[in-house]
């Protein structure tokens, strides 16, 4: 490949020094790897709002009972994004306010729930009666500035938008501002919360299955929504050296693609993922052959799967069939603008365990996709030197991360 | 590798103005407001302007209205470019969005509370996310870079820029399309009202008796590519982005500006120090001052923070023209850099007493070193560019 760069020379390595996560399995990465390893899905009937006149009746939910005090007009997208941040912080032994670091987030309808709550309180009591307060943090920069108010952050903060690849684009954007120096540190993931709009939108356009989505699966039907954050602490190894913080994964790489094919669906051929896919591992300096595993983005829909299963096989040829693949959708159902920054915590944990978490072993083998997917138990890695983690977005924006084991550094 | 220098070629804006640029350069030249009623008030909305020779009517008919202004924008800026072809050339789509397809939200919102969740339109909600008009723009054009959707309120066109140069300048990609794009409806309005961010006169940036921004619309998108090829080609029209900076305000809340003029300054600073600049080397700032009560305030501290002891210069407020939001504020930041003469705003007559900020008085002024681009964002967040003519 040319520009491939085995050692990771081309720049400084960009460690993870911190994973933080809200998923349906609970507050803390803890009990998310806790889940993914059990592999039994998060995915049940649907509770935050009436789900009855939906066309399907399921979602990944967070357990709000268990969640920490927060500000009373923070939105849910907010709160998942802070504590997220928060356990990170912790873990890269950050405390207190971290004024030199900059905030990279992505979420794609931010305090959209509140804001329905809003609109329902308009059509009872219009517009002089509505609430407000409930449009406070519906913005969709909420959970980056709510991020970076907590943590005390000074440095630049960007918000990404670009729907299901919107966490990975952000956690991209962060690996950049590093190399250059922008930041010493960045806080980098993604939250979303669920809401009618999106959960009936999804529904609109049949995308929605009606038991818990089975990505690369034959009979696989659609996604299940889910919410939740992830975030990352992100930092040059000198950096981290200095302050003896302990990398957990170097991000190598990064790219971002466009597919311009069409607005919902992606390319056939997967060729804007497997271009996006191919510059991060460029960009990374990583080999084709080095990749030990996939986070793939794998929804469930048929077109995302079978796209993206086409984009893989392109890359990685006859190695496709033997390349462990999983898909962390298949748990805690999709979470839209934060899906890539939670996978890229699950990809994380894999790289740094040595385990690929499994999907659940339903339904028959799809002799289209022809992957190794990794199903019903966990897998024990005999090498674990670097993963890649993949989002296609309505849009057809895709991206793709790469990241090697901390060993390396 | 070494970065790139990167400038911008072409500039396409739709507003309030309309679709052409001279319109929108008539209009700053008068200083006066671009407003039009909307309901109970007035807001800088987009006429019914012809873009039929940029965007067929069957396309525009499938698209929300800020995805018809950033595809029809991105075609005048291209066609300002002289680009006619990519001709394999990676292009990149970065745009800005505060607010998104606001109608089509709307809609979708209601058919979903009101008329049940099986009402909803598959053509609302794909058109409704943030990153549709950014979609529709590379859908259009054929641009297989990054797509990247960036939402960071008033902030957004800047950090846009910062991010669309990037792409060019470390070789992501061989060119970029970047702007912004929002519209404004009733309802969102009614709520920028009760939220007190709406002027309940004429904008009045900085000055005394301000009360709130005049809201606006509209599409504007500049082209980007390195200015070793632009040269080559011998583009006529050539802005230098020689530097961006972003910062945070953690005092700020969720829907407000702060009071952290000095981690802002910082920003600014760091601007100017990446266009190997201080602000004694800046001869106009754009200044994305909108007639908030807080975020002029703090703005000007910012500034002058950041200015030190320098001389003062000339700030321009396009937003009190243009409005607040649409991608006017990031078109008129490229016109000054050029030169383009911006007139007095008449509301403007007396500055809010302690604010050390010299608001332009419409005389003429000598050809700009460089520009200072600066757009502070409710919420915190903090964006700046230098633009020089090039």
């Amino acid at each position: 490949m040319p520009g491939a760069d085995p050692k990771g020379t081309l720049d400084p390595p960009i460690v993870v020094t911190g994973l933080g996560a809200v998923t349906a399995f609970g507050w803390g990465v803890a009990p998310l790897w806790e889940g993914l390893r059990r592999g039994a899905p998060a995915i049940g009937p649907i509770a935050r709002f009436d789900g009855t006149k939906h066309r399907t009746h399921l979602s990944a939910e967070v357990p709000l009972r268990d969640a920490p005090a927060a500000q009373r007009r923070a939105s849910w997208a907010d709160r998942f994004a802070v504590a997220a941040s928060r356990e990170a912080m912790g873990q890269a032994g950050l405390r207190g306010p971290v004024p030199e670091a900059g905030v990279y987030f992505g979420s794609s309808t931010g305090g959209m729930l509140e804001s329905e709550a809003f609109y329902v309180s308009l059509l009872a009591g219009g517009a002089r009666r509505a609430r407000p307060s409930l449009l406070v943090a519906q913005q969709l920069n909420g959970p980056g500035d709510a991020v970076a108010r907590d943590a005390g952050a000074t440095g630049p903060v960007e918000t990404v938008s670009s729907a299901c690849s919107s966490g990975s684009m952000a956690i991209g954007a962060a690996l950049r501002a590093l190399r250059r120096g922008d930041v010493d540190v960045a806080i980098a993931g993604g939250s979303d919360s669920l809401c009618q709009l999106t959960y009936a939108g999804f529904n609109a356009l049949r995308a929605v299955d009606e038991r818990p989505c089975r990505p690369f699966r034959k009979d696989r039907l659609g996604l299940s929504i889910g919410e939740g954050a992830g975030a990352l602490v992100l930092e040059s190894l000198a950096h981290a050296r200095a302050r003896g913080a302990r990398p957990i994964a170097i991000l190598a790489g990064e790219a971002a693609t466009c597919d311009a094919h069409h607005m919902t669906a992606p390319h056939p051929e997967g060729r804007g993922a497997a271009e996006a896919i191919e510059r991060a591992l460029e960009d990374g300096g990583v080999l084709r052959d080095e990749i030990d595993f996939v986070n793939a983005h794998g929804t469930g829909t048929p077109l995302n799967d079978l796209a993206e299963a086409r984009a893989m096989r392109h890359i990685f040829g006859s190695r496709a069939a033997e390349l462990p693949v999983t898909s962390t959708k298949a748990l805690i159902g999709h979470l839209l603008g934060s899906a890539g920054a939670v996978e890229a915590v699950a990809t994380v944990l894999s790289l740094a365990r040595r385990e690929v978490h499994p999907m659940p072993a339903l339904g028959d083998a799809d002799e289209e996709i022809g992957l190794r997917l990794v199903l019903g138990a966990p897998l024990r890695l005999p090498r674990a030197a670097a993963a890649l983690s993949t989002n296609l977005a309505f849009g057809g924006a895709n991206a793709a991360l790469v990241f090697r084991a901390a060993e390396a550094a | 590798m070494i970065p790139r220098s990167v400038v911008a070629t072409g500039l396409g804006a739709i507003g309030p103005w309309g679709a052409d640029i001279a319109s929108l350069s008539a209009a700053l030249a008068t200083g006066r407001p671009l407003a039009v009623p909307i309901d109970d008030g007035v807001a800088a909305l987009v006429p019914d302007v012809d873009l039929s020779p940029w965007l067929p009517a069957a396309s525009a008919r499938r698209l929300g209205r800020p995805s018809r202004w950033a595809v029809a924008a991105a075609r005048i800026a291209l066609d300002h470019a002289g680009v006619t072809s990519f001709e394999g050339r990676r292009v990149a789509v970065v745009l800005a969005t505060s607010f998104g397809a606001v109608h089509f939200t709307e809609k979708l919102v209601h058919q979903i509370l009101v008329e049940g969740p099986e009402s909803a339109q598959p053509f609302y909600f794909s058109e409704c996310v943030a990153n549709a008009a950014s979609a529709q723009v590379a859908l259009a054009l054929a641009a297989t870079g990054a797509n990247v959707t960036v939402t960071q309120r008033e902030a957004g066109p800047l950090v846009a820029l910062a991010r669309g140069t990037a792409e060019v300048a470390e070789g992501r990609a061989d060119l970029a399309l970047v702007g912004a794009a929002d519209e404004m409806s009733p309802l969102l309005h009614g709520v920028l009202e009760r939220f007190r961010a709406i002027a309940r006169e004429s904008p009045r940036p900085f000055d005394a008796r301000r009360s709130g921004a005049l809201a606006g619309e509209g599409g504007s998108i500049v082209v980007l590519e390195p200015e070793a090829d632009a040269v080559a080609r011998q583009a006529g029209w050539r802005v230098r982005i020689a530097g961006t900076a972003g910062a945070f305000d953690p005092s700020a809340s969720e829907s407000d500006w702060g009071r952290g003029d000095e981690p802002l300054a910082r920003g600014v600073v760091r601007a100017l120090a990446r266009a190997g600049r201080s602000m004694d080397g800046v001869d106009r700032i754009v200044s994305g001052a909108s007639g908030s009560l807080r975020g002029d305030r703090l703005e000007a501290r910012v500034l002058s923070r950041a200015r030190g002891g320098a001389r003062a210069p000339a700030v321009f407020v396009p937003k009190a023209v243009t409005g607040e939001y649409g991608g006017g504020f990031l078109a008129a930041a490229f016109l000054a850099a050029t030169g383009a003469p911006f007139g007095k705003v008449p509301a403007v007559s007396e500055i809010e007493p302690g604010l050390d900020v010299l608001v332009h008085d419409g005389a003429p002024l000598p050809a700009p070193r460089a520009v200072l681009a600066s757009a502070l964002a409710a919420g915190g967040a903090g964006a700046w560019a230098v633009l020089e003519h090039a």
